[in-house]
C-alpha cells in the first residue's frame, strides 16, 4: 500500500492472565488522524508501546509502509519516520527550548562522525526557529525548558515529536494538564502541522471536544478490545461505548 | 551560540534531572529577558570572557616564576588533575553516566607511561598509545551502564577501580607492586630538555589547554548535545533517534581517555608510579571536583579542582584537623551550592530578577 501506511493486526499483550491489550485490529491510511478513546486501563496506552517497541507485543503483527515492524526497537523506529510523545511531559530539561528541537532532528542529519565536525546547529537552526514561532515558543527559546511552565512545556514535548518531520506520529494524550484556550491552540497546531508536512497521526485523548473535533476516525477502546470504530458522532452515539466510558 | 556549552541550565548536583523537570521547574520564564535573535550584548559578553580567559591564562602560566619548586609541582598537578577531572565532566556532566573509576584509567595511563617510557619509547608514542588504550577499555566499561544506572552504576565503578588498582598492586613482574616504579624519565620537546620544574609545567599547561579546547569543540558539535539529550532523558532521546547505546559507550570511552593522558603526564611529572595515587578514593575525589564547580559546566572542573588539589595544601597548618575542616567545607557546599561553585552568578542573579 502506500506511503504512511499503519496496519495493526490482531495485536495482543498479555501480563500473567491480564490480556492489557487483546486482539486489536486496525489501519491508518496516510496522512490520516486517528483518535483513539476509552477509560482508564482499557489498553491504550500498552497498545501504543506495542506498536512503538517500548514493549514487545504477545502475539499479533504491525506494519509500516509494507514492512514488519512488530517489536522493533524505538530507535529503528525513528529511522523509519515515526514519532512519538509520552503520556507525561518528556522534554531535555536543561537543554534550551532551542537545543530540544535541535536535538530532536539532528540524528537523521548526515553520519554520527559528520555530525562531530557539523556546526553546533546541524543545520537545523532555522527549522527550529520556524518550529518555535509556530509553537509561539520565540520569547523563551534561549531558556531551560525544565524552567519553563507545564504547559510550555507540553507544546515544546509536541513540537519535538514533529521536528524530524516524520510519516507517522503517537500522541499519548496530548491535551492532559493543559488548559482549555491551549487545547484549542493545539487543536489548530496539529490540523496546520497535518495540512503542511503531511504524516498520519493517531492520538489517545480524553477531552472528547477535541477528538471529535480533530479526527475523522475515532476507535473506541474497553478492556483491551476495540469496542467501537467509526466516524467520531457514530461512536459517541454508540450504547454500549456510552455505558463503558462517555456515561449518560 | 547554542550549543550544549552554553545551555547547560541548573545542574541538579550530580543526579540525572527528573523527568518533566518539576523539580527544576521554576515559573520564571514569563518574565525572560530572552529573544530568539542572539544579541549584540551577547556577543560582547562572549567576547569579555574570552579575554577574562586569556588573562587568567597567561597570569596562572607566569605564576610559578614566582613561587618555590614545590608549588611549580602543585601547579602541574592541577593541571594533570584538569585533564582528568574534564574527561570525568563530559562522562558525568554532561552525559549523565555515574563513574566512578577514572582514577582506574588515571593509573592505567600512568603504568603504560611508565613502562613504555622506561623503555625508552618516544613520549610522543606513548602519549596517544595510553589514550586509545583507555578509549578502549573505557568503552568496555560502558557496557555495564547500558544496563544499570546510577547508584548501581556507582558501584559497578568502583568495583573497575578496585580491580585495577589490586592489580597494580599485586602483579609485581610487571607494576613492581607497592615498590612501584620509579626513574621513569621526563621527555624532550624539538630538542630541548623538559627536565626543569618550570619547562615541564609549561608543556603540561599547554597539552592541558588543548585537551580542553578539543572537549570543547565536541561539547558544542551536535555529539554535545546529543550527550545532555541521554542524560536528561534517555527514553525520550532514543524515541528521537539518537543512538543512547553509542552514546554512552562514547562517553564512558572519550572521559577514560582523557584520565589515560592525565597518566601519562603524571608519570612523567612525578617520575615514580605506585597503586597509592590510583586508590579508588582519588576517583572520589575527582567527582567531588566535578560536583563542587558544577556538574554539566564547562569550566566547572577548573574550579573543582583548584579545591580538591590547593585547599587541602592550604589547609595544612590545621594538621589532623584539615580532612574534617575540609570534609565539613564540602557538606556546607552541598547544602546551600548545590549546583557548584559556578552556580553562584545564577543564583544572585535570580534573587535579584523581577518576580
Amino acid at each position: 500500500m502506500s506511503a504512511g501506511f499503519l496496519a495493526v493486526q490482531n495485536v495482543h499483550k498479555a501480563y500473567g492472565a491480564i490480556r492489557a491489550v487483546d486482539g486489536v485490529t486496525f489501519r491508518v491510511g496516510p496522512g490520516e488522524i486517528v483518535g483513539v478513546i476509552g477509560p482508564n486501563g482499557s489498553g491504550k496506552t500498552t497498545l501504543f508501546n506495542s506498536i512503538l517497541g517500548q514493549i514487545r507485543p504477545s502475539s499479533g503483527s504491525v506494519e509500516f509502509c509494507g514492512e514488519d515492524i512488530t517489536g522493533m526497537a524505538p530507535l529503528q523506529l525513528a529511522r523509519r519516520g515515526i514519532g512519538r510523545t509520552f503520556q507525561t511531559l518528556q522534554v531535555f530539561v536543561q537543554l534550551s527550548v532551542r537545543d530540544n528541537l535541535i536535538a530532536a532532528a539532528q540524528e537523521f542529519q548526515g553520519t554520527m562522525r559528520a555530525r562531530l565536525f557539523a556546526k553546533p546547529d546541524a543545520g537545523l537552526g532555522a527549522r527550529a526557529d520556524e518550529m518555535i514561532e509556530l509553537f509561539g515558543l520565540t520569547r523563551v527559546a534561549r531558556l531551560p525548558a525544565g524552567s519553563l511552565s507545564y504547559g510550555q512545556q507540553k507544546l515544546i514535548d509536541i513540537a519535538m515529536a514533529f521536528m524530524p518531520s516524520p510519516r507517522l506520529v503517537l500522541l499519548d494524550e496530548p491535551c492532559a494538564g493543559v488548559n482549555p484556550g491551549l487545547v484549542d491552540e493545539l487543536r489548530e497546531l496539529l490540523v496546520t502541522l497535518n495540512r503542511t508536512q503531511g504524516g498520519s497521526f493517531v492520538l489517545i485523548e480524553h477531552n472528547m471536544d477535541f477528538i471529535m473535533k480533530l479526527c475523522p476516525h475515532v476507535i473506541c477502546m474497553v478492556e483491551g478490545k476495540v469496542m467501537a470504530e467509526g466516524a467520531p458522532r457514530a461512536v459517541q452515539s454508540d450504547p454500549r461505548v456510552l455505558e463503558a466510558y462517555l456515561g449518560n | 551560540m547554542g550549543g550544549a556549552l552554553s545551555a547547560a541550565g541548573p545542574p541538579q548536583g550530580a543526579n540525572r534531572a527528573p523527568v518533566g523537570g518539576s523539580a527544576a521547574a521554576k515559573p520564571q520564564a514569563s518574565g525572560g529577558p530572552a529573544s530568539a535573535a542572539p544579541s549584540p550584548v551577547s556577543d560582547r559578553a562572549f567576547r569579555a570572557r574570552c579575554i577574562a580567559l586569556a588573562i587568567a591564562l597567561v597570569a596562572f602560566a607566569l605564576l610559578p616564576l614566582f613561587l618555590k619548586s614545590y608549588g611549580t609541582y602543585l601547579c602541574t598537578l592541577f593541571c594533570v588533575m584538569l585533564m582528568a577531572t574534564c574527561g570525568l565532566n563530559l562522562t558525568v556532566g554532561y552525559a549523565g553516566q555515574m563513574s566512578l573509576g577514572q582514577a582506574a584509567f588515571y593509573g592505567i595511563g600512568a603504568y603504560i607511561a611508565a613502562i613504555a617510557l622506561k623503555a625508552g619509547v618516544p613520549f610522543f608514542v606513548v602519549l596517544p598509545v595510553a589514550g586509545i588504550a583507555c578509549f578502549a577499555v573505557g568503552l568496555a566499561l560502558g557496557f555495564p551502564a547500558l544496563r544499570v544506572q546510577h547508584h548501581y552504576l556507582a558501584f559497578a565503578t568502583l568495583g573497575f577501580n578496585i580491580l585495577v588498582y589490586l592489580v597494580m598492586r599485586n602483579e609485581e613482574k610487571i607494576t613492581g607492586g607497592t615498590y612501584g616504579i620509579s626513574g621513569i624519565p621526563r621527555p624532550s620537546l624539538l630538542g630541548f630538555s623538559l627536565d626543569g620544574v618550570l619547562p615541564f609545567f609549561w608543556f603540561t599547561l599547554a597539552a592541558t589547554v588543548v585537551l580542553i579546547a578539543m572537549l570543547g569543540w565536541l561539547l558544542r558539535s551536535p555529539w554535545g548535545r546529543a550527550f545532555a539529550a541521554l542524560r536528561d532523558n534517555p527514553i525520550r532521546a532514543e524515541s528521537l533517534g539518537i543512538n543512547i547505546t553509542a552514546y554512552t559507550l562514547l562517553a564512558f570511552a572519550i572521559g577514560a581517555a582523557c584520565a589515560g593522558i592525565a597518566g601519562v603526564f603524571f608519570a612523567a611529572l612525578v617520575q615514580y608510579v605506585e597503586p597509592a595515587p590510583f586508590h579508588f578514593s582519588v576517583s572520589l575525589m575527582m567527582l567531588l571536583a566535578i560536583i563542587v564547580g558544577g556538574s554539566g559546566r564547562f569550566f566547572g572542573p577548573v574550579i573543582g579542582t583548584v579545591v580538591i588539589v590547593l585547599l587541602p595544601e592550604w589547609l595544612r597548618f590545621m594538621q589532623d584537623w584539615y580532612l574534617a575542616v575540609f570534609g565539613f567545607a564540602v557538606v556546607a557546599l552541598m547544602i546551600w551550592l548545590p549546583g557548584g561553585i559556578l552556580s553562584i552568578p545564577e543564583r544572585f542573579a535570580r534573587a535579584r530578577a523581577p518576580r
